[in-house]
This record gives C-alpha cells, structure tokens and sequence, in this order.
C-alpha cells in the first residue's frame, strides 16, 4: 500500500507564535528544536513510519531538507489551500492509496501506521484524528480516491469534513506550538526525554550537544543540558545552560549569560546580557515569566544575522573593517589611566587628597605614654 | 534641626532610544545637580529602551550618588523590566510598585525599620542576653 503524506505549514495565524514577527517573519513549527525544525522531525517520522514521500507546502522559507524523499512547496497564504488540492490530486493519479493530511501547528507524536490502519478498519473517507476530548488536532487519513472529500477539506481549511466520520482518538503527547512558551516547553521536554526529539548533534559530554561546524570559545561555558547547534558561535566567557539552546547560526556574544532560554536562528544576543526565562528571536525578546513580548530595537543587545552567506561575509568584513581604525585611534590616543605608584608604601603613608592627612600612621613608632617602650608583656596559657 | 528635601518624581517616555534618552536627562538635569537629589523614575509607560536608555540610568544613578542621594525606580512595565534584566542593571535599583512606595521609601524608612523593631523577634542585646545567661537580673534590668 501506498501512503503519503502532505504537510501543511504557516497555514494559519495562530502558528506564527504570539506576534507574527516574533521569529523573524517564521512560523514556529519551521523554526529548529535542537537542531531540527517540528516540521522536519515530523517529516521523519512519516517516514520512519512507511510513508514513502512527504511534500511539506507553505511557509518553508526557514526549512532546509535534505532527504529525498521530502519536497518543499513553497506557497504563500492565497494559494496555500488551492495547492495541497493539486498536489492531492496528482499523490492520487500517482497511485497513492492513503494520504495523510497534517497541519503543524500542533507537535504529536502520533503513531501514523495505527491511523492508516483505523482508517483502513473503519472504511472511512476521511478520518480525523481528535483528542480525548474530541477536538480535531488537523491530521486527516484520506483516501486517495476520495478527491471530492479531500477538495471539501482543503476549501474549509481543515475545519470541516464532507460526511461525519469516526474520529482516531490519540492520547499520547501533544503541544499546540501557539507560543514562545510553548516552544519553550517542547524543548524542555526535548532535553528531558519527554518527547522524542533528539538532537541533531554531537554529544561532546554528558548532556551537553554541539552541531557542526559550531564555534565555542575556550573560555566559554556550556553546562548540560545544553545545545548549540551548527555553526552557531558561543564567544569567551558565555555561559550556556539549564536546558538552553544556542541554534544554528546564532551569535552569542562574550560575557552574556544564557539559561533557560531558546536563542533561536540567525540571533545575535550582544555582550554582557542575562538571559533567562526566555526566547530570544529576530530583534524580540519574549519572558516566559512575565509573559511579555519586547521589541529590542538596539541591535548592540539583541540582533539578526544574515540568513545569506554572502551577506554574512560582507558584515564581517565590514565589522572587521570598523574595528581595525577603532584599535589605530584608540592605540594613537590612549584614554587616560591612573599612574600606578612605584612603591605601594609611599602611596599609603601620602596625604590623602580627601582628608589632608596620611592613610596611615606608622604603628611602629608609635608609642604608648603609660608604658615603657622596653617593656615585654606576656600572657600564660596553662602550664606555659 | 531636620530639612525635609522634596522627592521628585519623573515619568519616563514610552520609548527610550538615543534621542529621547538625550532628552529626558536634559529635563531631569537640575534635579540631578541639586543638593541630596532624591528622584523616583516612574516607567510605567516604557514600552522600548535601548542601550542609551541604560545608560541614561546609570548616569543618572552615578550623578545622584555622588551628591550623596539616591535615584529609585518605580511601577517598572513587564517591558522595561525584561530589558533591566538583560542588561542586568535591575539589582542596582531599588524598584518599587508604584511611585508612592517610591517616595514613602524615602520619607518613612526609618520610622518603618522602628516598627519593625517592635513587631520582629529580635534577639535582646548582647550584654542583656549574657547578664540573663549568668544570672545576673541587675544588667537585664
């Protein structure tokens, strides 16, 4: 039997997080979780699971497939629902049996084989997938020969079916993916072994993973559970930790401290910052605690990275090409700096601009009137 | 003799970038240069800051300290607030809820920190407590 499946991304409001600019313009299931995107992870259990081809349609901009068996459809919002029609009739005429319809959205981990297979049981047209509540989670088991049915869903944006079916009722772990904090949470439950998100990088010690090609200073600290993904940058004296993750591309510059915190792709977090408790994205920064979305217009704490490598490399040069007459100037006029004394005793026993007096009088030479500067004195401790 | 030296308070704008940081430490400028400055900064509205913005702060907070006052800031948005924390300036202020606490934190500290005296368990003074340990009912009396 043939089953595949379409995956529908960036199709509605909702999963672009709280602010649609919160992550740069990206929904939130095409943004990297260790490492990996939602979208993608999905993808791959789809196949793990027998599906033979994945088409992922919407807002793909910040996917990067490598896999031959995903294609990428790249559709903006008017022509989303007109093109996962098209694409399910040519899934159909191609020969499939089963198509599996899923909106992310939401983040499950559904078991894809036991939903072909209620489907299949049940004789259905469309089957969706609900909660124990009955509430629909946006994944559909179409057949591939019910074309009208699957038209009727794509033209309701998911939200309505032909006929009544009996719904598959899934128990197992779900995230709505609505918000920063719910990405939070799913990376939480990601680094705790909740959910089945490894990853997508090289365990340099316990707990404690890096991507390739990421650079992480000598003096930088990463304290498990800790990720940074590939060639994102970690710079001296940054502290990466409790369940943060630094993802691919991201800057976190020297001195900045990051702990329970997502630093998403292509961020630069500046120096000397304090990070906690939040999500950090393009110019945004949310606070899980307070529940608050800041947009950080000063990109000297929090800024974007070009998403284009060549664009990256004209930055760098230009920041280089900054920094070098910066150094010539500063090297040509030095700031003025506080002459360190010769001798430290000298500087102590000197009148202090503040008092008109020493700092300190010579104990040695001083004497007390009532005594005898020859005069010993000696205390007895027990037989001593 | 007590001289009661007023509390100003100053609210700041929504948005605290380059400029309106520029312009703000201009208005609050005669305040800063006053003798024991006591201010409150009221940023309630603050919406955005930026590093000058900050850095407006701790110039404001340098100047007052050096005239021995102190500078404390009041009903901090949740917005404001994020951006203290990352720049981990919000423990060098002291920040109240509203303004009010703000400007009783200057005027009735003292009296306050008395009261508490009376009401918190304190231990007795040390040379009570020894007088009471050996015995010795004149010293507590």
């Amino acid at each position: 039997m043939d089953v595949k499946a379409i995956l529908l991304i960036g199709a509605l409001p909702r999963d672009y997080g709280f602010d649609a600019q919160f992550a740069g313009g990206a929904p939130l299931a095409g943004l990297d979780v260790l490492g990996r995107s939602v979208a993608l992870r999905t993808a791959d259990r789809l196949l793990a699971s027998g599906v033979s081809e994945v088409l992922i349609v919407g807002d793909t901009a910040t996917l990067r497939a490598a896999e031959r068996n995903i294609a990428l459809l790249p559709l903006d919002e008017r022509s989303l629902w007109r093109g996962c029609e098209t694409a399910f009739s040519e899934y159909a005429q191609s020969g499939a049996d089963v198509l599996l319809v899923q909106h992310i959205g939401p983040y499950l981990e559904l078991d894809y084989d036991a939903v072909v297979q209620f489907h299949l049981d049940e004789g259905n047209r469309v089957t969706p997938v609900c909660d124990e509540s009955g509430a629909a989670l946006g994944v559909f088991a179409v057949s591939g020969s019910r074309r009208n049915d699957a038209a009727f869903l794509f033209r309701h944006q998911l939200a309505e079916l032909r006929s009544p079916c009996r719904g598959y009722q899934f128990t197992g772990h779900v995230n709505p993916l609505e918000s920063a904090a719910d990405l939070r949470r799913l990376t939480v439950d990601a680094f705790a072994g909740r959910v089945q998100m490894a990853p997508a990088g090289r365990e340099i010690k316990p707990g404690v993973w890096v991507g390739e090609g990421a650079r992480v200073h000598n003096e930088a600290r990463l304290l498990a559970p800790a990720f940074v993904g590939s060639f994102a940058r970690v710079r001296a004296s940054a502290v990466v930790t409790r369940f943060s993750t630094v993802e691919h591309h991201a800057h976190v510059d020297c001195g900045t401290v990051v702990q329970d915190a997502n630093v998403l792709p292509y961020c630069y977090v500046g120096a000397g910052l304090d990070v906690q408790h939040a999500v950090v994205g393009s110019r945004r920064v949310a606070h899980l605690k307070r529940a608050v979305e800041v947009e950080i217009t000063d990109p000297k704490l929090v800024g974007s990275i070009p998403q284009q490598a060549p664009l990256r490399a004209i930055a760098s040069a230009a920041s280089l090409a900054s920094f070098l007459p910066a150094q010539v100037l500063r090297s040509l006029f030095p700031s003025p700096r506080r002459e360190q004394p010769a001798s430290l005793p000298a500087a102590v026993q000197a009148p202090s601009a503040a008092l008109r007096s020493p700092a300190a009088r010579e104990a040695a030479h001083e004497v007390h009137p009532q005594f005898h500067p020859n005069l010993m004195m000696a205390r007895k401790y027990g037989n001593d | 003799m007590e001289t009661i030296r007023p509390v100003v308070v100053k609210r700041m704008p929504d948005r605290i970038n380059l400029r309106e940081a520029r312009t703000f430490l201009d208005e609050v400028q005669p305040f800063l240069h006053s003798d024991r400055p006591q201010l409150v900064f009221d940023l309630s509205q603050v919406r955005q800051m930026d590093a000058a913005g900050v850095d407006m702060l701790l110039h404001c907070m340098s100047e007052v300290m050096r005239r021995d006052g102190d500078l404390k800031l009041a009903a901090v948005s949740p917005q404001a607030a994020t951006i203290l924390e990352l720049t981990r300036t919000d423990r060098l202020f002291e920040i109240y809820e509203t303004s009010g606490d703000a400007v009783r934190s200057f005027t009735y500290f003292l009296p306050n920190a008395l009261r508490r005296d009376d009401t918190m368990a304190f231990p007795p003074p040390r040379a009570a407590r020894d007088g009471k340990e050996q015995g010795d009912d004149t010293v507590a009396a």
